[in-house]
């Protein structure tokens, strides 16, 4: 892995448009910028392309215009299997919905990019286990996701988004189906993990308490994204 | 496994395929069993085709000898002796051995064939058909006088242990044995240890069979031995040019050919059938994978977003499906050896098809064969992966993760041109002709036409299914034909399975129905008399003129007809045609031959003959042509002329019609075999065969039979219907695999739609309500699928009837569709997709639907 | 070949056999004395007798001065078929032959054999004069007297011919020998000793030109043997003065002559018939077979009493093993070999030692 110079972003976007088809303009000329290590939260109304964004910056989608940079490398230019690569090594991910396996014990979920990276069986789940109880499920680690709440599946799908120590987490409104108690501890455990992991964290969110974790707010509007000064 | 260049990896791969097996092991094993049952059926026609022409061919083997290769005669009646000396002294030969062949009956119950050889000559050239006498060698030259030791005596025969088994006789035993029209005492002298195992044969001294059966002068083939380090094509021509026009040389290879052509489109035909059950097979394999990547798309969305490659996606589906199919291909060759085992012992070598007569072969073990079918199980299940695995791995991860309904956006129509395009295809090689005999673009036209036909269900279904939309009948209706409507590649999955086995069961039941049909009609004008009489076992010549005389003054009879039935060698490649010598009228040859267009005005003088249809396929001649038969004439062949063609189902490999005065004429040959009877109006039938064994010999009297033209033609149906006995079962199978796709299909999708049903009943749909609607789906479901396959079966029937049947075995028919069929089928199974739905969605309606609601998964 | 072994066991079975009813046998013509021999006719076939044999043996000398024995024989043989089958193949006359060669490098036999029914020409015995062919192999006299035959097979080949230097020995009184007790057990016999031969052998594809002494027996009968007799011992010599020797008993089971002869042609040409009491063969050494395990008395002495006077000469063989096995194409296992006699050199045969013969 490439040590980024303090000096370049972690993520850099420029001029980036999207439509959907359909032909509506969901932003147009949108620039942004993350520094290692920086929490940012982006706001928005429903619709406005928050999720969207999140995907051209994961490399799932492809903008109309534009371009985005990750660790200094160039999206646009990258096919499909280059993507994914950057995207296996350098992001990781989570969602609203958690998105565990159910056929996989916890262990194997939170191993699961470790595993795609071809580490050994072992040594992963090993890691697996003990991101697992930094995550506060210790000992649980061969349980299957059948019979966790919301909350603990949660806590899993943030253990493996940063088992294999990713530059940049992506989050989709990781509390919203989470009821508000559960969704405070999650936010807590996560702005503690991202902050030691030192990785950069975009989270999409409508939570404004959520959204107060973050280092900076920005709110997402056709025009692009501009501060947002919270409340 | 190690990582490579697509980026898949081992351990995720392995873990993936695991987990999901684990949850849901039924998917699985249905899948395999799905492989397994195809692969076992064609594997075990395949084993029984094999073993069954292996057993042939040793039986061919077996009476020919080892001999380098052979002078043959192409008539029974064989050829003139003194051809014999010329072809020993023929340069090149180290030694020839003369032979008199002869279809026999031992004791009135063991036909085989009897061989009169003498042993000096076969000693040097076949000697594995010598005789082993079993008198004990105590002096040098001579033995006490006794019988069995008059080896070279008249009455001495060796039998080979097969035979003796089938008699249960021993050396030294006496028995009867019954050859050209006579029947006479043996004693056993010895055995033929040469012989292969479940061989009969029987050898006497070629004097013997000569003198005592009426051979004089004639041979029926002279066995040779090369000079070894012969010049074999050069002696091959010096023979040639010795031989009379009755003659004709054949070696094994020949020998080969004709045995492989005798049944080969038959047992193709088994073996392409059998070939479809793999196909059924494949399809469910399909089904159930298509099924289990539907249900997994966020599954494999989510992999896609952790970081996994299209490549790798693919791979991991694939190496599912593979090793489904391997599992599934590997139980299948056990099962099929276990099948064929089976049917080889209860069914014999032709499954009915009445072929191969007598003895129950063994089984061969194929290796190769083996290799090749599990190799097909492993390739219907790769197939059947494949289009789930690319859709897998194509997905809009995005839209794939948000679980947002059907992967295909039901507003876009399906695409039609491939479908269209695999349908014009399969249109186009159906007026292809055969290639050596088989009809392979007969069968490429099937497979399009029914790739053709499940391509196009999809669009199909939404034709069908387009009226519904704005028809409201109740809620449950309501819901279904939405649901169909909105979620079209869910409901092709479906369709998929159903109209495949619908249509190929529709296409061959039409095929049957119809073949059975034209053969019922068939035999009711080939069969005019009233009582047929012929006697059992190979025997072409059991009754001597003076007893067809007797035979003709039995009180009651208003006329006998006497007929010859003989083989005929026109080809050294073709197995042997038949002759038969009737009492047609010339003038009126439709009396007795269903014709097939009018018969041709005779030139004088010549000799007309009438052709059946399945011998214009095989020969080059037509009706108006002239032939040549190996018939002795001054030259050993008469030139006949071609008056008509008529329908014969009976021989495939070709019949020659001709006048009986012509024939005895020609031949000199009064011994018949067979007899057609009609009764004076009133007079007792069941007298008769009483009466007529009366002015029999003893000896033919227990052989012959008479069977009323009535128990005739139900007879010949009979054979007819378990000759297809297998086709039936096959059948039946591939209903039972479709229906099976149809449950996995709604098995699957209520799991998924577990959601669906408890947002419904929270809405306040009644219970009962979606059980109608789950029934109801079903029930459009099944009534696409049965009008599709329907229609497809009965396109593909027509190639079939008009393609594959014809270019196989030479004959043709008329379509007649199975009307009562075709309803009982579509209301079967109308109601069978109602039923497996409803069964399927019977969890949807418990607690846990309305649970499901409030989490996620 | 091993499959004829079991075809000539059969036929010579078939000597007595019967068919279902009853059938026609076929009256074999009896030899009476009497009846005077006329040539060329009858060094042709005798076929209404049951047995006949054209038999040679002799000596030959190669080029570079080495000696073997030779011996071919054509045998016609009478089945009992049954005489109405008109089939051109009826087995009602057999043909088979044998050859060897006795070559004391070799240490053992040569030998070859040829079997078949009689008809379609490729097997025929002529009446007219000697004319028999077996498939390849023939033995042929011409219109001056000399014979020629081919025989032989995959080891060995004798392309020999013969000419007579002796007129005809009759054997016995005026051909007609006696061979037992009874009359009718007798043979016609004669005799062309000191035949010339000269020729060719070829072995393992090289032809040697051959020069030698030869003997031919012709014999025909229908009733060989005496009941009780297992075989005999005969030997037949060419002497160096131009004499010729024949001699021969039948032994019972025991080894005692049932019945002997011979005949004594000096070198004038006077011809001395020997009745029974005038030959004895006294076995001076046998020679065990390690094949059949028959002992064989191939060192004898032959005792001879020729007016008042007794010769003996004592039989040496070439060498011992001489052994005849013709068992694969259904014939008898006899000790054939070529012998020497002080001032001769002929051949010595004894039958009836592995098992007993019937004829």
């Amino acid at each position: 892995m490439r040590t980024p110079s303090p000096a370049s972003p972690l993520l850099s976007v420029t001029s980036l448009k999207k439509s959907v088809p359909g032909g509506r303009v969901l932003f147009d000329g949108l620039d942004m910028a993350v520094a290692p290590g920086e929490f940012v939260a982006i706001m928005g109304e429903s619709g406005a392309g928050k999720s969207t964004l999140l995907n051209l910056i994961a490399g799932l989608d492809t903008a109309d215009s534009g371009s985005i940079a990750i660790r200094g490398t160039v999206l646009d230019g990258l096919d499909d299997d280059a993507r994914t690569k950057l995207r296996l090594a350098a992001i990781g991910f989570v969602f609203q919905a958690f998105h565990i396996l159910p056929h996989l014990t916890l262990a194997q979920n939170v191993a699961l990019p470790l595993v795609l990276q071809h580490m050994k069986a072992r040594e992963a789940e090993e890691r697996a286990h003990a991101m697992l109880a930094s995550a506060g499920l210790s000992g649980r680690g061969n349980d299957f996701p059948r019979a966790l709440s919301g909350g603990e599946l949660q806590r899993v799908a943030i253990a493996r988004a940063l088992v294999h120590k990713p530059a940049l987490i992506l989050a989709d409104e990781p509390t919203g189906n989470l009821d508000p108690e559960t969704a405070a501890r999650i936010l807590e455990l996560f702005a503690t993990a991202v902050r030691e992991s030192g990785a950069g964290v975009l989270l999409v969110t409508h939570s404004h308490v959520a959204a107060a974790v973050a280092d900076r707010t920005l709110l997402l509007a056709r025009s692009g994204l501009r501060e947002h000064d919270g409340r | 496994m190690a990582a490579d260049m697509c980026g898949l990896s081992g351990v995720a791969t392995r873990w993936m395929i695991a987990g999901e097996w684990r949850a849901h092991p039924a998917r699985v094993i249905l899948a395999a069993l799905a492989i397994a049952v195809g692969v076992a059926l064609g594997f075990a026609v395949h084993l029984i085709n094999a073993s069954a022409l292996n057993e042939f061919s040793r039986a061919v083997r077996t009476v020919n000898g080892d001999a380098d290769f052979q002078v043959h005669a192409r008539t029974p009646l064989g050829f003139e002796e003194a051809l014999y000396p010329k072809l020993a002294r023929t340069p090149g030969i180290a030694a020839a051995s003369p032979v008199v062949e002869l279809p026999a009956s031992i004791d009135g119950k063991v036909p085989l064939t009897l061989l009169g050889i003498d042993p000096f000559r076969a000693g040097l050239v076949t000697p594995n058909l010598m005789g082993r006498p079993v008198a004990a060698e105590t002096t040098q030259t001579a033995a006490p006088p006794s019988a069995t030791d008059n080896a070279l005596g008249e009455t001495s025969i060796f039998l080979s242990q097969a035979a003796l088994l089938a008699l249960n006789k021993k050396p030294g035993d006496e028995i009867q044995v019954s050859a050209a029209g006579q029947t006479l005492a043996f004693t056993i002298a010895g055995t033929l240890p040469g012989v292969a195992e479940g061989q009969r044969l029987a050898v006497v001294d070629i004097a013997t069979a000569q003198w005592r059966l009426n051979r004089l002068g004639r041979l029926q083939r002279v066995d040779l031995k090369f000079v070894e380090g012969a010049d074999e094509p050069r002696v091959r021509n010096a023979l040639a040019a010795l031989l009379p026009r009755d003659a004709e040389i054949v070696n094994e290879t020949t020998q080969e050919r004709r045995t492989d052509a005798l049944s080969r489109a038959y047992r193709v035909n088994l073996d392409m059938v059998a070939l479809m059950a793999l196909l059924t097979g494949g399809f469910l394999a399909f089904s159930a994978q298509a099924l289990s990547v539907a249900r997994r798309r966020s599954q494999f969305a989510l992999l896609r977003v952790l970081g996994v490659q299209r490549r790798a996606l693919l791979f991991q589906v694939l190496v599912e499906g593979a090793v489904v199919g391997g599992i599934g291909a590997a139980l299948g060759l056990g099962a099929g050896l276990f099948l064929a085992q089976g049917a080889l012992s209860f069914l014999g070598g032709d499954l009915g098809g009445g072929y191969f007569s007598g003895t129950r072969p063994q089984l061969i073990f194929a290796p190769g064969a083996a290799l090749s079918f599990f190799g097909l199980g492993l390739l219907a299940a790769l197939i059947g992966s494949v289009l789930p695995a690319r859709q897998a791995a194509q997905a809009q991860p995005a839209i794939a993760l948000k679980d947002a309904g059907d992967a295909a956006d039901p507003r876009r129509a399906p695409g039609w041109r491939i479908a269209l395009a695999l349908l014009l295809a399969g249109a186009v090689c159906a007026f292809l002709p055969a290639i050596g005999g088989l009809p392979l673009f007969g069968y490429i036209s099937v497979a399009f036409l029914l790739a053709g036909g499940v391509g196009a269900m999809p669009l199909l279904a939404r034709v069908l299914l387009t009226p519904l939309q704005h028809v409201t009948f109740g809620v449950s209706g309501h819901l279904a034909s939405k649901h169909l409507w909105g979620a079209p590649s869910q409901a092709a999955i479906a369709l998929c399975g159903i109209v495949a086995s619908t249509s190929l069961m529709i296409a061959m039941a039409v095929m049957v129905w119809s073949f059975r049909n034209s053969v019922d009609s068939w035999l009711v004008q080939i069969l005019p008399a009233d009582i047929y009489l012929r006697v059992e076992g190979d025997d072409y010549n059991a009754f001597a003129p003076d007893v067809q005389q007797r035979m003709a003054t039995v009180p009651g009879l208003q006329s006998i007809h006497f007929r010859k039935v003989t083989p005929l060698r026109l080809s050294p490649d073709q197995p042997p045609i038949t002759l038969l010598a009737e009492d047609i009228d010339p003038a009126n040859p439709s009396a007795l031959l269903p014709l097939i267009g009018s018969s041709r005005p005779i030139p004088d003088g010549a000799i007309p003959v009438w052709l059946s249809e399945p011998a214009t396929w095989l020969y080059p001649y037509r009706a108006g042509d002239y032939m040549d038969l190996p018939l002795s004439g001054a030259s050993g062949s008469t030139r006949v002329f071609v008056a008509g063609i008529w329908r014969d189902y009976g021989r495939q490999q070709g019949t020659v019609a001709m006048a009986s005065p012509d024939y005895v004429r020609l031949t000199g040959d009064r011994l018949r075999s067979d007899a057609a009877i009609s009764l004076k109006p009133g007079a007792d039938s069941a007298s008769l065969p009483d009466a007529m064994r009366a002015v029999m010999p003893p000896s033919l009297a227990g052989r012959v039979s008479f069977v009323p033209s009535r128990d005739l033609r139900k007879l010949s149906l009979q054979i007819f219907d378990r000759s297809f006995a297998v086709t039936y079962l096959l059948e039946a199978i591939a209903i039972l695999v479709g229906l099976a796709g149809v449950a996995a299909t709604f098995s699957a999708q209520t799991l998924a739609r577990t959601k669906e049903f408890g947002m419904l009943r929270h809405i306040g749909v009644l219970k009962r309500q979606i059980v109608g609607m789950l029934a109801a789906e079903g029930a459009l479901l099944g009534s696409v699928g049965v009008v599709a396959g329907i229609g497809l079966g009965i396109a593909i029937s027509q190639v079939l009837i008009h393609v594959i049947n014809p270019q196989s075995f030479h004959w043709t028919m008329e379509t007649r569709l199975p009307f009562v069929l075709f309803a009982t089928v579509a209301v079967a199974l109308v109601a069978a997709s109602a039923g497996t739905a409803l069964i399927a969605g019977r969890r949807a309606l418990s607690g846990d639907a309305i649970r499901a609601v409030r989490e996620d998964w | 070949m091993r499959a004829l072994k079991w075809a000539l066991a059969l036929i010579l079975l078939a000597t007595i056999g019967h068919a279902a009813d009853t059938p026609v046998l076929p009256n074999y013509a009896e030899v009476r004395p009497g009846v005077t021999l006329s040539f060329p006719r009858d060094h042709g076939a005798h076929p209404e007798f049951r047995t006949e044999w054209w038999y040679i043996t002799g000596w030959l000398d190669t080029e570079d001065g080495r000696s073997v024995g030779f011996q071919v024989t054509f045998f016609r043989t009478r089945t009992s078929t049954d005489q109405r089958n008109d089939s051109a193949f009826a087995p009602k006359q057999i043909l088979f032959a044998h050859a060897a060669l006795s070559d004391p490098q070799t240490g053992h036999l040569l030998h070859d054999q040829r079997i078949a029914r009689e008809g379609f020409g490729l097997a025929q015995a002529s009446m007219a004069d000697m004319d028999v062919t077996l498939n390849d192999w023939t033995l042929k006299r011409d219109a001056n007297g000399r014979m020629t035959t081919h025989a032989g097979g995959k080891d060995f080949a004798l392309d020999l011919g013969f000419t007579p230097t002796q007129p005809v020995m009759l054997e016995g009184e005026e051909g007609y020998s006696r061979k037992g007790p009874l009359p009718a057990q007798a043979s016609h016999y004669y005799s062309l000793p000191h035949l010339l031969v000269s020729g060719t052998v070829t072995r393992n594809g090289r032809k040697a030109a051959v020069k030698g002494t030869a003997w031919l027996d012709r014999e025909w009968s229908s009733a060989y043997l005496a009941p009780g007799a297992v075989g005999w011992d005969w030997a037949g010599f060419n002497f160096d003065d131009g004499g010729a020797l024949m001699a021969f008993r039948i032994r019972d089971a025991q080894g005692q002559a049932l019945w002997a002869g011979g005949s004594y042609r000096d070198a004038k040409g006077a011809l001395t018939h020997l009745a029974p009491g005038d030959v004895a063969f006294a076995p001076v050494r046998r020679w065990h077979s390690p094949r059949t395990g028959t002992d064989y008395p191939v060192e004898q002495n032959l005792s001879v009493r020729l007016g008042p006077a007794t010769k003996e000469w004592r039989i040496a063989p070439l060498f011992d093993d001489q052994e005849l096995d013709s068992r694969a194409g259904g014939g008898p296992v006899y000790w054939e070999g070529a012998a020497r006699v002080h001032g001769g050199r002929g051949y010595l045969e004894l039958t009836g030692y592995f098992k007993p013969l019937k004829m």
